[in-house]
This record gives C-alpha cells, structure tokens and sequence, in this order.
C-alpha cells in the first residue's frame, strides 16, 4: 500500500546540492514513517483503540559547530528544497559555495552513496501483522486477570503499544542507512484500593520484537508483578526521612545512575562544560566494582537500533572500566566539539528533533557479592526494591528519585514496605559510595526525555549497595 | 492534498462507509532560535501537523490519525479507525451535534517582526547572564514561537478553526559562588513578540538563581511553607488531573462524588477561563465543537465543578463543561485552558520556608493518590526577613490536606503557560532534609 522507499536519491542529491552551495558544511536528511497502534483497557473494557501514521523528513545543516534544522511532513522535492531554502535565509549566509564535486552537472544526483540497509538482528520472531487486534486484547485481558492478586485491587489498566518505524538517514559525505525498527510494549497499572488509600503498582516491559514479547513476558506474570505491588504500596507505612544506607534493586533500579551518571557522560552536556563530569577522561570516578556499559546491540533490546540516528552502527561503549572514565557518549556535533570518535549515539525521538548523544541500552555490569551479602551490616537503611522515575540537573549533578516499591532494612533484615521514599543526592557523590554490585544483572525498558524527545532505552543493574543516601521521605 | 481537501475527503469516505465521523486538524508552524557563547547555535524552523479522524459505528468508538496527506494513507486511517472501533464492547459513545463556528484568529500579527529583532532577544539576554560575575555557563538561552491552525467538522454539522500562537524567550544558566553551583530557568510568554522583555526575563533569571548560591542544608521538620507561584503551578500542574471528569469517570480521582464538599481552606477560589485575552490557553471552542466559556472549579474551598466533554458529562449526568481535548494523534480527553489560583489580599513573611523550585515532580507526585515527595529549592525565612537559600531537602504531604492549610495568598497572578497562581502561604508542611 505504502511506498517502498521513503525518499529518492534524486531528491536528496537536490537537496544536499542547494545546501552546500548555500553555504553549509555538511547536510542530513533523516526520513521516517512510523505505523503506530495502540490499544488500552480499563477494568476489562477497550478504552483506546489507536492508530497512525507518524511522516515526516528532519534536514540538518552544519556550519562548522553550528546547526540548523528544519522539518515537514510534506516530503515532495519542492517541499524539502523550500524548508532547505528556508533555512540557508535564516543563517544568512549565502556565499554561494562551488559545490560541484558533490552533484553532477546538471545538479543533480551523483552523490556516491553508501548504502546500508538493515541486516534485521531485531527483526521480529512473531511479526506484528500475523494476529488480529482481537488476539492482542485477549492477551491483555490475561495480564489483567493476573493482576488481581487480592480484593483490594480494584482497578487495572492494561496496554499494547506498537511501532514500525522505516528509517533513511542521508548524508552529505554519503551515507545512506536504511533501518526497519520495530517496538512492542505492554503495560499494567493496578490500583489497591482501601477504605483511606489508593496506591499503584506498574509494570511495562518492552523489546524490539514482534508478538513474541508474550512469550518473553507473560501477560499473567506482568499483571502479577503490578498487582503485588499495589498490594505492598497499599499496605506501606509513610518511609522515614534522613541519611542511610541503601541498597537499591536490579533492573529498573539502573535508572538511578541512568539519570546520575548516565546524562552526565552524554557529549550534549560534556561540550558544553555543563556536566560535573567534563574532562575525566582516564579519571577515577567511580568506586573499583563500576564497570558501567552503554551498549547499542543487544538483540532484541528496548534501545537497540542497528544504525543510530545519524546512520552510524550500533556499537558496544564501555562508559567506565573498574571505576575509571573511558568513553563519553558521542554523537557527530559532541564529536566536532570534543575530538572524541562518535559512538553511535546520535538519537532522536522522531524527525521533529536534531539528533543528540544519548544512551542506548545502559547498565551497570555484575558484581561478585551474593545478593545477601549486600544487606548484612546494615543497622538501619531503606531497600528500594523497584526504583520509580526520577531526573538530574547535569550541571550540580543533583538528582531525584522516587521508589516503586521499597522496604525498610533493620539489622541486617528486610522489614516492613514503605512508600513515599526519595533519593536526593548527587550522582559523582553516589557512585563513589557504591561499596558492593551482586551478580544478579537485570534491564528493564524504560522512555527516556532529553533534549531530542523522548526515545526508548534500557536501564539494568545488579542489586548493590550504597553506603549512604539522603532519603526524603514524610514520617 | 491540503488539510481542508483532506478533511473534505475524510467526511465523505466516512458518509459512503455508513459512519459518523468527526475530523480534528492542526497545522503549525514553528521557529525557534538558540543562543550559546555569543552565537546563534541551534535555529530549528518547522511545518507540521497532521489529521485525526475519530468515528462512530453503532454506539462504537474508534481512532486513527496521519501526518501523511496522500489518499492511501487517509483510506488506511479511516479503515483502521472503524477496524478500532468495532472491537469496542461499549456501545455508548456519540459525536455530538455540532453547529457552524466559523474562524477566528486570536493571534493575528502577534508573531510580525523582522527574524533580526528575534534573533536579538536570546543574542541580548545571553549577554545581560554572562556580565553577572557569578555567572559560570549560559547553558543556552532562546526565542521561540508557534502559529497554529486548528480545524474542526463532523458529519454531524460541527464545522469551524481558528489561529493561535505565542512567543518565547527563555534561558538556562548555571551560577556559582566559587564553591557551589546552581542552575535555574526562566521563561516569558506572549502573544504577541513585542511584548516581550528579553532584557527583564534575563535579570529575572539572574536574580533567581543567584539567590541559591551559599545555600544551606534544610533540618528535617515541619515549617510554614510560602510557595512562589512557579512552585504551586507545579503542584497544580499535577493536581488538577483530580478536577478531570474523566478521572472522576474512570474512577482515579480522589474527588469523585465530592462536588457541593469543603475541600480546601476559604481561600482556595481555581477558576478555569478560555476567554483571557493574553490567556496562552485560549480558545474559542473545544476538541468537538463546544463553545468554551469561563467555569469556577473550586470557590472559597467548596468543589463546584469537574471539567468535561460531552461524553464524560452525559456519564455522570453533569453539564458539557466544553473542555474536550485532543491532538490529532489522541483520543478524546478533557484539559484546562488558562486553569489559575485567585489571588487575595497578601501574605506577610513570619518565619518558614519560601519554596521556590520543584524538582521531579512527575516522579514524586501521584495525582491518584494525591501524596507528594518531591525535591526542592528554598529560601529560609525568620522573623519576616529572608535569612539563606536552603537545599537538599524534599517537601512531602497530600494535595488536599495542603488545599485545607493554605492560610494565605498574594495579591498578584504570575502565569507559567496556561496556569497561574498567586504566592500561597501553607500553615505547615514537612520538609525532610538532613
């Protein structure tokens, strides 16, 4: 039904031809059209039913470090030439540049691309199109009835995202990647009810995969997990405030030092100057157990895409090596500012956003302390079993967080459910008080915000254990 | 196709197919320019916009949407939007009745200036940061702007647009006392371009974050809290999910079944006006068509009103509020449109905490339950004089249990988009630091 190409070499060529003669250094043209579904229930009722079309073309110019970006979903060959045109007058700097060498005589074509196309390491096991909407309600409805865990949960919402993104980036020293992403998602929200209370619990696994996310995640046991956890928040006393020690919880936990540590090393802020963690290359910032990787090629993973948004290909980045800085996050413009080689970082929500350095699937790698070892000795601290959101001002490192589900550790033992428990701290602070990492490493999907839009990633961590936190909490 | 051939092609399909159809669609243009070290760094200038369709097939509702006008992606969103709609178990759904709304431009030139004078506004606001010597990095600062159009038809006689858009400028700096660094943003938004005041939204910053600096830990404990008004928006940004009829509907609202009730202190007055004419959330109708008009949520602590579409109002059998929402990519929902605290007659400084930022909010505060613990910046206060910014420290409590303890307001609205409060003065709240 659709195009099988999202844009012709012909009309790149055009384009990237007006922009250097216009004046910039280099062009990059990025094309998607995203097929997206949706579907939500509430309580065993459809409330959403979704679909659409995301399309559109994201031009980037560069003048040197300086860049210009344009977009539109009008992909025609007049359309891109007026927003290129558009934005070669508002850089004002038309000196007409020979850009012959590029394009042929007749200025057309003749950029020798490269052409790369997808070799499908994620493609689908299940395809998305090999059962109805109706097979993928009844799937919820499992995830729903095993959320049910008592009588008290009185709510549940399930939900089944899917996208299949085409992508083309194109560039100007002849690039051309073609990449076929696909994303399946399931979510479940239960909600404990008691005569005073209502609290949630929340579990949304997701993968680069077709339909056989099922089988991955159960939809039953996804419910359960949801379920459990509104049952432990219901029953939760208010978490004390103060500073403890705090051994925080595999999985998700990893989003603590995805936010504190994780932004920090992104060249976006590292550029600038504006990351406490500029210039630490080689450095010892970390305590010994951190090995921390960002990794772009985990089959199947929720941040995993063969070629970044700028057309590079995914790759492995050791972060921090035994405590000691190795790698930033490097897109092309952290790349021209700080000399570091790209690490196939450039991403983008979408083709509203230029891309920027960002994390891929990131986690910090297994320990060797048994999981019970980590909360032996402890007199008195706080276990934050399942980590909630949170966020970090890269320029103090300051960050927050709140917790899913947490507990409170006396004597060594894991005692009474608490809610309401922060983690206020700074992350270049945090991470040297990591004083143990077991070896039970696990990921967790999660949406990340920055700069260029909300794009998934995997956050993952072995239980460890941090000798001391300031816990914000109201008893 | 344009948006108006697309809709017209729309409308028709769904008659030929047998189905009430109702067509939302934007179209928006935007530019916005970024500043850092003296140069313009990013200029991101954009057309987009899409078309949603929502249809009805028996008491059946369904949604698609496309940012691609070709016929074959329109006929794939009207088929799966039908498709959608035939898995619905309910039956009660309906587009309602509409009538001729005409178009209305609420922007007009607001926008007009040369690309010179808005290129000048973060160039000069870049500048005025960097002379204050405490000043470590201008993380960027920037000028940005939307011009908007709105469509609305139905095959049930809904037909009608308007033209909406506003203006910004806005910077983010990182400050410093040779020890400690502080960051803080700022912005200002207009209607219209030459309304804004690069040179004042620029010292504002300055003066802001700047009072962080030599900040103190808080000790844990309950203290009377003042919060600016950027904080409470916050807060309210988050609470006012509890007005929304559909949370009410859907059973997530604290409030639900709580109207004619004693809910916060005498002094809590939210009203919700459409009609404001700098109010960036104007608007002269809503997502279906229905005209939108000035409703008192909350008057002197009483609940009086929820907010509502069509749909959420005929289920709990309350009046169509006209607070439809949706984007061409969403479902129907309802939201705010200048949604503000009213001001009173002051607050004197006793002794307490100003809290002036809030941090993470969509982390640690749940609209559900109403508790929040959420990270904060602040600035002691006692006997009435300011005496040091504190930090690291989190304030915590309930929405409601806060709404009952507001013992005063100041006398001026300060707006953050589409919301608004005063200062608010809390009796007593906790505050768990060191």
């Amino acid at each position: 039904m659709l195009p099988e190409t999202l844009l012709s070499e012909t009309i790149v060529s055009e384009v990237f031809a007006k922009a250097l003669s216009g004046g910039a250094d280099f062009a990059e043209v990025y094309v998607e059209r995203n097929r997206t579904r949706l579907v939500r229930l509430l309580s065993g009722e459809l409330k959403e039913a979704t679909s659409g079309i995301r399309y559109g073309a994201g031009l980037r110019l560069f003048y040197g470090v300086d860049i210009v970006y344009a977009y539109t979903n009008d992909l025609t060959a007049e359309s891109l030439l007026d927003i290129c045109d558009t934005l070669l007058k508002l850089k004002g700097q038309t000196r007409n540049v020979d850009a012959k060498g590029r394009v042929d005589d007749k200025g057309k074509g003749g950029l020798d691309f490269r052409k790369a196309v997808a070799k499908g390491l994620h493609a689908p096991r299940i395809a998305l199109s090999s059962k109805d909407k109706r097979y993928r309600l009844e799937r919820l409805l499992e995830a729903e009835a095993g959320a049910k865990v008592a009588a008290e949960i009185k709510q549940v919402e399930t939900f089944l995202s899917e996208g299949e993104k085409d992508v083309l980036v194109a560039n100007s020293e002849g690039v051309w990647a073609e990449d076929k992403r696909i994303r399946t998602r399931m979510g479940v929200t239960a909600i404990a009810q008691s005569d005073t209370d209502m609290q949630t619990g929340r579990n949304f696994p997701g993968l680069s995969c077709g339909l056989e996310l099922f089988d991955k995640f159960p939809p039953a046991e996804v419910g359960r997990k949801a379920g459990e956890q509104a049952m432990t928040n219901l029953r939760a006393e208010l978490a004390p405030a103060g500073t403890m020690p705090v051994v925080v919880g595999n999985a998700f936990g990893g989003v603590l030092f995805h936010e504190a540590l994780g932004h920090l090393l992104e060249t976006t802020s590292v550029a600038k100057r504006t990351s406490v963690l500029t210039d630490k290359l080689g450095e010892k910032i970390a305590s010994d157990c951190v090995t921390y990787i960002d990794e772009g090629t985990t089959p199947y993973g929720w941040g995993s895409q063969e070629f970044d948004d700028e057309g590079m290909p995914s790759e492995h980045t050791t972060l921090i090596d035994k405590g000691v800085l190795k790698r930033y996050m490097v897109d092309r413009l952290g790349e021209m500012k700080t000399g570091y080689p790209r690490t196939g970082s450039g991403r983008r929500q979408d083709y509203t956003f230029a891309p920027t350095s960002r994390m891929r699937n990131t986690y910090i790698a297994k320990g060797n302390t048994p999981k019970e070892k980590l909360f032996e000795g402890i007199e008195f601290g706080l276990y934050a079993a399942v980590m909630g959101g949170g966020q970090v001002s890269p320029g103090s490192g300051d960050y927050n967080f709140g917790t899913n589900e947490a507990y409170m550790i006396r004597h060594g033992k894991i005692e009474e459910a608490v809610r309401g428990a922060m983690l206020l701290g700074k992350g270049p602070d945090s991470i040297q008080k990591i004083v143990a990492i077991s070896d039970d490493l696990e990921t967790a999907s999660g949406m990340c915000g920055s700069q260029s839009g909300s794009i998934p990633t995997e956050v993952g961590q072995p239980h460890l254990l941090i000798s001391e936190i300031v816990v914000g909490g109201r008893a | 196709m344009t948006f108006e051939e697309a809709k017209n092609y729309l409308l028709e399909q769904a008659r030929n197919a047998k189905v009430e159809a109702e067509i939302l669609a934007t179209e928006t243009r935007e530019l916005s320019l970024s500043v850092f070290e003296g140069k313009l760094e990013d200029i991101t200038s954009a057309v987009k916009g899409g078309i949603g369709i929502r249809v009805e097939v028996g008491g059946k509702i369904g949604y698609a949407s496309s940012e691609e006008r070709s016929q074959e992606a329109l006929d794939w969103m009207l088929q799966e939007a039908i498709e959608n709609a035939n898995l619905q178990t309910t039956t009660d759904g309906f587009i309602p009745t509409g009538s001729a709304l005409g178009r209305q431009d609420l922007l007009d030139e607001g926008l007009s200036g040369d690309l010179a004078q808005k290129r000048a506004m973060p160039l000069e606001m870049e500048k005025i940061i960097r002379a204050d010597k405490r000043t470590d990095q201008v993380d960027s600062t920037g000028y940005s702007e939307y011009d908007s159009e709105v469509l609305v038809a139905s095959t049930k006689g809904s037909s009608g647009g308007y033209r909406t858009g506003a203006a910004y400028v806005m910077g983010h700096v990182i400050m410093t006392d040779g020890t400690l660094k502080k960051s803080g943003w700022h912005y200002e938004a207009k209607r219209e371009v030459n309304a804004l005041e690069p040179g004042q939204t620029a010292l504002e910053l300055v003066k802001k974050t700047a009072r962080h600096l030599g900040a103190k830990p808080l000790k844990t404990g309950k203290y009377r809290a003042y919060f600016e008004p950027k904080a409470f928006i916050g807060l309210l940004s988050v609470f006012g999910e509890m007005l929304s009829g559909k949370n009410v509907l859907e059973g997530q609202s604290k409030l639900a079944n709580r109207l004619g009730s004693k809910i916060g202190s005498d002094l809590v007055t939210l009203v919700d006006d459409p009609m404001l004419a700098d109010g960036l959330g104007s608007q002269p109708f809503d997502a279906e068509g229905t005209i939108s008009q000035r409703l008192v949520l909350i008057e002197n602590g009483v609940l009086k009103s929820y907010i509502h579409n069509s749909y959420t109002a005929k289920k709990l059998a309350m009046n169509n509020t006209a607070h439809a929402s949706r984007n061409y990519n969403t479902v129907l929902s309802v939201d705010f449109s200048n949604l503000f605290l009213e001001p009173s007659t002051g607050v004197t400084l006793t002794d307490g905490i100003i809290v002036t930022d809030l941090m993470g909010l969509h982390a640690g505060a749940n609209s559900i339950s109403g508790e929040f613990s959420v990270q904060a910046l602040g600035i002691k206060v006692e006997g009435g004089e300011t005496l040091h910014a504190v930090e690291n420290f989190a304030i915590a409590g309930e929405w409601l249990e806060l709404l009952q303890n507001i013992v005063g307001l100041g006398e001026t609205l300060e707006w953050q988009g589409s919301l608004g409060s005063p200062l608010v003065e809390v009796a007593e709240l906790s505050f768990a630091g060191a």
